[in-house]
């Protein structure tokens, strides 16, 4: 099992987390949606995996590059 | 090749010391390198061959030459360490070079080097592909010391580097490639990788020694740096099989050389079946995002998408596809990500993308969702004006029919470079399109000096989001065609169909044959 991390592309806020810790994903699939630039832009699971834990609540401020999420896969 | 029994002959002696000398040259690095390739899953150089080819049709050029630099070596070296010939992939001809790292991990040789030179010269002048399949340790060594080493062995090819796109190459990258196979990557056309491959100017071992600190394989020039990071790999696989399927799948696109067409195929049964509901992929709100890959799997004929860069400059797409069984070039902005705002990686992806085209004939289709470029200091430290300007320029020599289609929002100078105004031979627009310098939201503010909540925003922002929408632009023929969605696949096959090039046989100018593209 890798760890895999899930990284923003924008910097913006964090508008709503759509998964679960333990909750396990397609290649692809969205784990939260960041508000920026006005619009609500997703972080992707590139590889997919198992949701371990996510570095950021909602609401809470991040910068581009940031990791928000580590999952399993 | 007939392989039927000869008829006995004076000469009997010597036709079974050639096939002593045959048997030798095919061994490549022996029995025990061999199995521990196949027990590692790894193909080796002539099954690689073999498996790209059509059975029987591998004809090989250099098979006796062997290392001619100490004699030593001569019997060590089969094949000098790279096969190269001349097969068909898919009925098409093409030129081959495959490294055969069990032979002095394929580093690069006189004789090897005289075998590569042969191989480009005649791909070039015959107009056929050529592709390499790479993994190399590097220059030989001791071969390549000192000054006498240096000035035999390497520069002798004035040549060896240049790339003038008279003919498309394509690379794998299918192990540890330093040195020449990471250059001829960097050189081609599609460069594919193999996950586990490394692709880097020297080796973890010299870079270690050069900085004094340990380098990781990975870190130094694996999958994720050069899918995600460089850009350098088009394409990142799992086995050696499905690299070799990909290098068949993109000649399958492009023209033996740049002065022809690029091959028609039959249009799949399905092809635009998904047309109905097309504009449903877009969100009903503004706000939200979309793949705008779904957009384009719809649009072109089934199954054709080939996309390019997947994870490298993600806000832009690329790939190679099919409208009406005719290659096309597909740029998308991607509101996926970063709501589709152009960064410099995205730039350079697009203006590679445009040279390739370009260079082989093939009409590209822009569909178009930006807000504009990404700026800021981080966007100008890494050369913003530039990497724009690039695009620009090379959407501006392009002599290839290209068409754009403005499905949402276009804003600003991205309006330009992705194909607004006189940039494309025709702009079409669906109904759901806004055109305008910047978002309204943020224009407000700058015009009127309004924020959100003040007396006047609301109706300031209505007023310029009717000012956005595309009636104005098509009222002025700024637009050429405002389309209903569901009719866009018809709309882009007609008009490609207009657009050809008769008068030049679909051949284009190739202005841009020898721009770099991994600059």
């Amino acid at each position: 099992m890798a760890r895999l991390e899930a990284k923003t592309d924008v910097t913006g806020s964090v508008w709503k987390i759509t998964t679960v810790v333990g909750q396990t994903l397609a290649p692809g699939d969205t784990v939260m949606l960041i508000e920026s630039m006005k619009m609500e832009i997703p972080v992707i699971a590139e590889d997919g995996g198992t949701i371990k834990e996510f570095r950021f609540a909602e609401g809470e401020s991040i910068t581009e590059g940031e990791v928000v999420a580590i999952l399993e896969g | 090749m007939s392989s039927e029994t000869p008829a006995p002959s004076y000469f009997d002696a010597t036709l079974r010391a050639y096939e002593e000398r045959l048997a030798k040259a095919l061994a490549m690095g022996g029995p025990a390198k061999l199995s521990r390739r196949k027990e590692a899953g790894v193909l080796n150089a002539r099954e690689r061959i073999a498996y790209l080819c059509d059975p029987g049709t591998f004809i090989e050029s250099g098979l006796f030459g062997t290392s001619g630099t100490f004699p030593a070596d001569r019997d060590k070296t089969p094949a000098d360490g790279k096969i190269a010939g001349f097969g068909k992939i898919n009925q098409r001809e093409a030129g081959l070079v495959a490294n055969d790292f069990t032979v002095m991990g394929s580093s690069s040789g006189a004789t090897n080097g005289r075998k590569i030179g042969h191989m480009k010269r005649v791909a070039t002048q015959r107009g056929i592909p050529l592709v390499f399949l790479g993994e190399s340790s590097g220059a030989r060594m001791p071969d390549t010391m000192g000054a006498r080493g240096m000035g035999s062995l390497l520069g002798n090819d004035g040549m060896q580097y240049q790339r003038m796109r008279e003919i498309p190459w394509a690379s794998a990258t299918l192990g540890l490639s330093y040195g020449s196979s990471s250059w001829y990557a960097a050189l081609s056309d599609f460069s594919v990788m193999r996950k586990g491959a490394v692709l880097a100017v020297s080796s973890p071992l010299l870079a270690s020694l050069a900085i004094g600190e340990k380098v990781d394989p990975e870190e130094l020039g694996g999958w994720r740096l050069h899918s995600e990071v460089t850009g350098l790999a088009d394409m990142v696989v799992d086995t050696d099989e499905q690299a070799l399927d990909a290098i068949k799948v993109f000649l399958s696109y492009l023209p033996s050389h740049h002065n022809e067409a690029p091959p028609v195929r039959a249009v799949p049964a399905g092809s635009g079946e998904g047309m109905r509901d097309i504009v449903n992929l877009l969100p009903p709100s503004r706000t939200q995002v979309y793949d705008v890959r779904k957009v384009v799997r719809t649009l072109v004929d089934k199954d054709s998408f080939f996309e390019l860069k997947p994870r490298f400059g993600k806000v832009g797409v690329t790939g190679l596809a099919r409208l009406d069984g005719r290659t096309v070039g597909i740029l998308a902005n991607n509101p996926l990500v970063k709501g589709g705002a152009l960064d410099t990686d995205a730039c350079e992806k697009f203006t590679s993308f445009l040279v390739l085209c370009d260079s082989f004939n093939i009409p590209i289709v822009m569909f178009v969702d930006t807000p504009g470029f990404v700026i800021g200091t981080d966007a100008e430290r890494k050369r913003a004006p530039g990497k724009i300007m690039n695009m620009m320029n090379a959407l501006s020599l392009m002599t290839v029919p290209k068409l754009s289609v403005i499905l949402r929002k276009t804003y600003g100078q991205a309006y330009l470079n992705m194909g607004g105004g006189r940039n494309s031979d025709e702009v079409a627009a669906w109904p759901t399109a806004e055109i305008s310098f910047m978002d309204s939201r943020f224009a407000v503010r700058v015009v009127h000096g309004l924020e959100p909540g003040e007396a006047g925003f609301d109706e300031a922002l209505a007023q310029m989001d009717r000012e956005n929408e595309v009636w104005d632009a098509a009222s002025i023929f700024a637009v050429q065609s405002v389309i209903r969605p569901h009719e866009t696949r018809d709309y882009l096959i007609r008009m490609l169909e207009v657009h050809q090039s008769r008068l030049t046989k679909e051949v284009g100018q190739h202005l841009m044959r020898a721009w770099p593209t991994s600059f």
